[in-house]
């Protein structure tokens, strides 16, 4: 099924608001050319000085259309935005169901912010679809078909006229039209890729630019690139105009011909005189509703690009799926392990992570340290099958990792992420995400623990947590992996904003907590992490060296240089 | 606002162009209307050969073809004016930008300059290509007509005059109507909109705590709420279309009504002007009711214009820079701070009475808590900023007796985050060097800053392209370009700015290394946060809250102040 015939469907479960809009739109229209055909039917009328109670009759008629007009217009509005709103929260629905098995491996190819910014943006941009290119043909083409059937009874050559006049209007300005935008709109939209470069990097880069001299030839360029960028857009805006204008020409020119070749047959005798007046005054009006279909071909292609990104997205061959199925045999803390493991990153010149290997005992407390980039955080992710190795195995126990379900290992883990997201609403509800049937005074006791009692499970949580400071974030998310069960913790530098003795406090409570769990930690800092059962040391996304803190230390190897650099820095 | 008005009266010529466009539309509405009722009158009333009109059919013709004209141009006009605008605007921004980004405090302000640049510009242009031509159309039209119909049929006139007030009322009213109900449920909208993305953002977590599903309720509950609340706003603006509607009709039907019984019952008027009439009058309330949207669609276009005009009324002094040549270049000059003081805005202090001496040669760190102003000082340096009090002197003359390039051509500063530009790895080294720098010189320091071993690892070595879209390189490797720089540019004074997290160890080893290499060029002043960094300084100044509160050695401020004290010990193992 092609994108364009997937979003007709998700359309269509909106049928019955549809089929109204289509209906309130024809009865607008055709009540519309009927209210200026009566009136220029009443005034020849009244030009013979008909009967009084005739002229009341026809007044009266054309009173009731115009009532009929205004109302079935506003009835037309209401159903047709109503369905559109739905039809959108319908695409959002839709859309993220299909997205939801794709992350988080799908950010292996896109970086997260600019493919859920652009998916966004294109989901919403699809409800123009509806509204602007789906019903108004189908309301135009049912007015005109009515109104022209109608003219027939009077004059065949006028029905022709407007039928002509209906086609260029309709199919051939628009279609040529839209060539020529297409193409412009492409260029507009490099040009302005162009100076969006140019900007960012006069703005971010200024200092350097103005230490370099370089301020005036950077100016120079970028006001250089303003006017390309002006000059497409005024292309483009011509374009349009040109469009509105010539397509307004073309409507006078139809009511124009109506108007000869009406005034010729009366006055050869082929048409009642009477009737002229009211051909004119319908040619002047049929054509209103064509207004909306100027700006079709643009909204069309719009509609069309969206569509298509979003298949593309969700259609990745890219982006493999998960493919395991089996859960995990036992629920006691795991051991893990690694065997030759690679990683990268869709279109990164390097490998994240390459040739590793290492051993995490049952019940063991391991942190991994190294300069950031050096690929901690990757590693992590692949021990929770957020992302999928490319070479090499992963044990979980005797388990391969491929044949695991990943959310049977999610199951089984508290995870504390580098960026943890918090949704809109309370910090209850952000808790209970953890556990639904956790009471108030569990909520509170955590709380507690990461040292946040100040906190009220009622406070308002802004989306992605906004409110809160980095700080405060990473122990709401310490304090949910507290709330959660699972035999296995992966904490990735989950207290890099706290003060030393807010971590040393919260650190506690973990290892406590921990204690026969298996738990993995990616630590900021090298201090306190004497305990630990084993260090891992990388850099560039291999492993320099392993052991115990006192072995690592005894050897003055890359972690003893390490802690020296640490104990130089200050706070 | 008197920023719009000046910003129109620089296009005189274009406005006045416009408006006699206008004037040729209004008057091809009329002779088309007069056109047709004559041909209708000719063929029906007074049965003339169809020969005898064929001079109104030609004169039609003509009007129909200036009316679709002077439509076209008068839109090509308002793109003209909006395009003009937007250069001007875009020219002055960018002057404005061009002295006080350097005096700003923080990127996410930087961030606002460049949408403001971008798309806040953009944004001015319907009000320019649209909305200024629409309102000279929709006045200037009604207006006319209005005077064509009362010259034609008293009545009619005076039923248009005593209608038309309802429209602009009736709308002012519903303006502030809508206004108010949507500014109430403004948050409530902001929050049901802003559910979809903040879902999908936060699908990992959901996936990790298994509660995918319950969040799929929730976009499609907010997405309903949302429905819900637009439409309550729709609504009101749908009514008013719908009663604007039914006031033009019932207007446009009165006037129908009384030709007709002037017609039929008093013979009153003849059916040329009743037709004449009854063509003109829908043409009146039609730009009656555009002016209305016009003026509302006009509202946010204004908005757009108001906010980027608003940013000229704030401006920062730029730095006086003199007109004399720096002399001795080849020597390492002796730097002076005497009594600076510096704020940002009216009453924050930044720096605030800092005075002290850089021997030619010296290694200075500069040392303090986050927000003493250790930034600043650098930037007090570098030139990008000058004292409001005090003064910098280089060799006993104030730095603002010399040119900006003079100063800067002996000046290279290394930030913490240096900007890597859409370019070649070797324009990034070379950048601002002048034309004789060769391959090898390039080759030269990016061995010293030890990432040439990196460069050469890539397939296009020196031409590989860096930067935006280009390949990323992590802030380690940046770092390593920024020193490159140095080493190209040899300066007599270097300007450090210590990364403030520790990287990684190879880094750690060059940026240590490199930085002693620098400093056989000349003067080095560092923001420090590396202890070897402070125990090797010849001086240590340091800062607290815009202020210098010690100056000396490590030794000295170490024994003698515990501030310092507290500062360099807090790492050693004292917080565990």
């Amino acid at each position: 099924m092609t994108p364009m015939k997937q979003l007709i469907k998700v359309l269509w479960v909106e049928k019955k608001d549809i089929i109204s809009a289509v209906i309130f739109g024809f009865i607008a229209g055709i009540s519309s050319v009927g209210l200026f055909a009566a009136s220029g039917y009443l005034i020849s009328k009244a030009a013979l000085v008909p009967p009084l109670y005739a002229l009341i009759v026809l007044t009266s008629t054309v009173k009731l259309l115009g009532f009929i007009k205004a109302s079935a217009k506003y009835a037309e509005r209401l159903v047709s935005h109503r369905a559109t709103f739905t039809i959108l929260s319908n695409l959002r629905v839709e859309f993220f169901e299909k997205l939801e098995p794709l992350v988080p491996q799908i950010f292996r190819k896109y970086r997260s912010g600019d493919l859920l910014g652009r998916v966004v943006g294109d989901v919403e941009s699809l409800q123009n679809f509806f509204l602007r290119v789906f019903y108004p043909p189908i309301v135009l083409v049912l007015v005109f078909v009515s109104t022209i059937f109608f003219t027939t009874f009077y004059s065949w050559a006028v029905a022709v006229i407007l039928f002509v006049g209906y086609l260029i209007t309709t199919l051939l300005i628009p279609f040529l039209f839209s060539l020529k935008q297409l193409n412009i709109k492409q260029q507009v939209s490099a040009e302005r890729g162009k100076l969006s470069t140019e900007v960012t990097e006069f703005m971010f880069g200024f200092k350097e630019l103005k230490l370099f001299q370089q301020v005036d030839n950077k100016r120079q360029a970028l006001l250089s690139q303003a006017n390309n960028y002006s000059q497409t857009q005024n292309h483009e805006n011509i374009n349009k105009a040109f469009n509105q204008s010539f397509t307004g020409f073309v409507t006078f020119m139809t009511s124009w011909l109506v108007l000869a070749v009406g005034a010729y047959l009366v006055a050869i005798g082929d048409l009642e005189g009477i009737f002229l007046a009211m051909l004119v005054m319908i040619s002047l009006t049929v054509f209103e509703p064509i207004a909306p279909m100027g700006v079709f071909p643009i909204y069309y292609q719009e509609s069309q690009t969206a569509v298509t990104r979003l298949d593309e997205v969700v259609n990745d061959h890219d982006v493999s799926l998960d493919q395991g199925n089996a859960a995990l045999s036992t629920d006691s803390a795991p051991y893990l392990r690694m065997n030759h493991v690679a990683f990268s990153y869709h279109g990164d010149w390097r490998k994240t992570l390459s040739d590793i290997s290492i051993t995490i005992p049952r019940g063991s407390k391991t942190a991994i340290v190294g300069a950031s980039g050096s690929g901690k955080s990757t590693l992590l992710q692949l021990l929770i099958k957020l992302q999928f190795a490319e070479k090499g195995d992963l044990f979980w126990n005797e388990q391969n990792y491929t044949m695991i379900r990943a959310t049977s290992i999610w199951e089984q883990t508290r995870v504390v992420l580098q960026e943890n997201h918090f949704f809109y609403g309370t910090i209850r509800e952000n808790l209970l995400i953890a556990d639904e049937n956790a009471s108030d005074r569990l909520l509170e006791d955590m709380l507690k623990r990461v040292l946040l009692d100040h906190f009220s499970l009622e406070g308002h949580v802004a989306e992605r947590g906004e409110n809160l400071s980095g700080g405060e974030k990473q122990r709401l998310a310490i304090a949910r992996a507290m709330l959660k069960s699972g035999k296995l913790w992966i904490l990735d530098e989950p207290t890099s904003s706290l003060d030393a003795k807010t971590e040393q406090v919260i650190l506690d409570h973990i290892e406590t907590l921990a204690q026969d769990d298996t738990l993995l930690l990616v630590s900021h800092r090298i201090n306190g992490l004497e305990k630990m059962d084993q260090i891992i040391v990388m850099e560039y996304g291999k492993i320099i060296e392993s052991g115990r803190y006192d072995e690592l230390m005894k050897r003055k190897g890359y972690l003893y240089e390490m802690k020296q650099l640490e104990q130089s820095m200050l706070g | 606002m008197n920023q719009i008005k000046q910003s129109l009266q620089m296009h005189k010529l274009r406005l006045i162009m416009l408006a006699f466009l206008t004037l040729l539309l209004g008057t091809s509405i009329i002779i088309q209307a007069l056109a047709i009722t004559y041909v209708v009158n000719g063929i029906y009333i007074d049965d003339v050969s169809f020969l005898s009109i064929v001079k109104w059919l030609i004169i039609l013709f003509g009007a129909l073809l200036i009316r679709a004209t002077a439509d076209y141009l008068s839109k090509k006009i308002g793109i003209s004016i909006a395009s003009h605008v937007k250069k001007q605007t875009r020219v002055r921004l960018l002057n404005k930008y061009r002295n006080e980004i350097t005096s700003m405090e923080n990127r996410g302000q930087t961030g606002e300059k460049v949408s403001l640049l971008l798309d806040g510009v953009d944004e001015m242009d319907s009000f320019y290509s649209q909305f200024i031509p629409q309102v000279m159309q929709s006045a200037f039209v009604p207006l006319l007509t209005l005077i064509i119909i009362f010259t034609q049929h008293m009545n009619s006139g005076i039923i248009l005059m005593v209608t038309a007030p309802f429209i602009p009322i009736y709308m002012i009213v519903i303006g502030i109507q809508t206004q108010k109900k949507s500014e109430e449920k403004l948050d409530k909208m902001a929050a049901f909109s802003g559910t979809f993305l903040d879902t999908l953002k936060g699908l990992v977590t959901l996936k990790l705590f298994n509660r995918t599903d319950q969040k799929k309720k929730e976009i499609e509950r907010s997405s309903l709420g949302f429905r819900d609340t637009t439409m309550d706003i729709l609504k009101i603006a749908f009514t008013q279309s719908f009663m604007l509607e039914v006031i033009s009709m019932l207007s446009i039907g009165i006037v129908a009504l009384e030709i007709a019984f002037q017609l039929v019952l008093y013979n009153g008027i003849t059916f040329f002007t009743a037709f004449f009439v009854l063509i003109l009058v829908p043409e009146f309330y039609t730009a009656l009711k555009e002016l209305g949207t016009t003026f509302h669609n006009g509202r946010s276009s204004m908005g757009a214009a108001k906010k980027v005009f608003e940013s000229f009324e704030t401006s920062v002094v730029p730095v006086k820079w003199g007109n004399q040549v720096f002399e001795n270049s080849d020597q390492v000059p002796t730097i002076v701070l005497e009594n600076v003081t510096f704020r940002y805005g009216a009453d924050r202090f930044a720096l605030e009475d800092i005075s002290f001496i850089c021997h030619p040669n010296e290694k200075i760190a500069i040392v303090g808590p986050s927000g003493a102003g250790k930034s600043t000082l650098l930037n007090l340096f570098a030139g990008m900023i000058s004292p409001e009090q005090g003064q910098l002197t280089i060799n006993g003359e104030s730095l603002l007796t010399y040119t900006e390039a003079s100063w800067l051509n002996q000046v290279s500063y290394i930030s913490q985050d240096p900007y890597i530009f859409a370019g070649t790895i070797r324009e990034n080294i070379a950048i601002g060097a002048s034309e004789s720098i060769t391959d090898e010189d390039v080759k030269d320091a990016a061995r010293k800053a030890g990432i040439a071993t990196l460069i050469d690892s890539l397939p296009e070595t020196y031409q590989t392209y860096i930067g935006e879209g280009g390949r990323g390189l992590s802030s380690g490797e940046k770092q390593r370009v920024a020193i490159a720089r140095a080493f190209i540019k040899q300066p007599n004074v270097v300007l450090l700015d210590e990364p403030t997290r520790g990287l990684d160890l190879q880094t750690e080893r060059i940026l240590q290394q490199s930085t002693k290499e620098l400093q056989t060029f000349g003067t080095v002043i560092t923001i420090a946060h590396r202890l070897h960094t402070i125990k090797d300084a010849d001086k240590i100044v340091f800062l607290q809250e815009g202020r210098i509160t010690g100056n000396g050695t490590h030794d000295e401020l170490y024994a003698a102040l515990p501030a310092y004290r507290e500062m360099v010990t807090i790492q050693q193992g004292g917080t565990a």
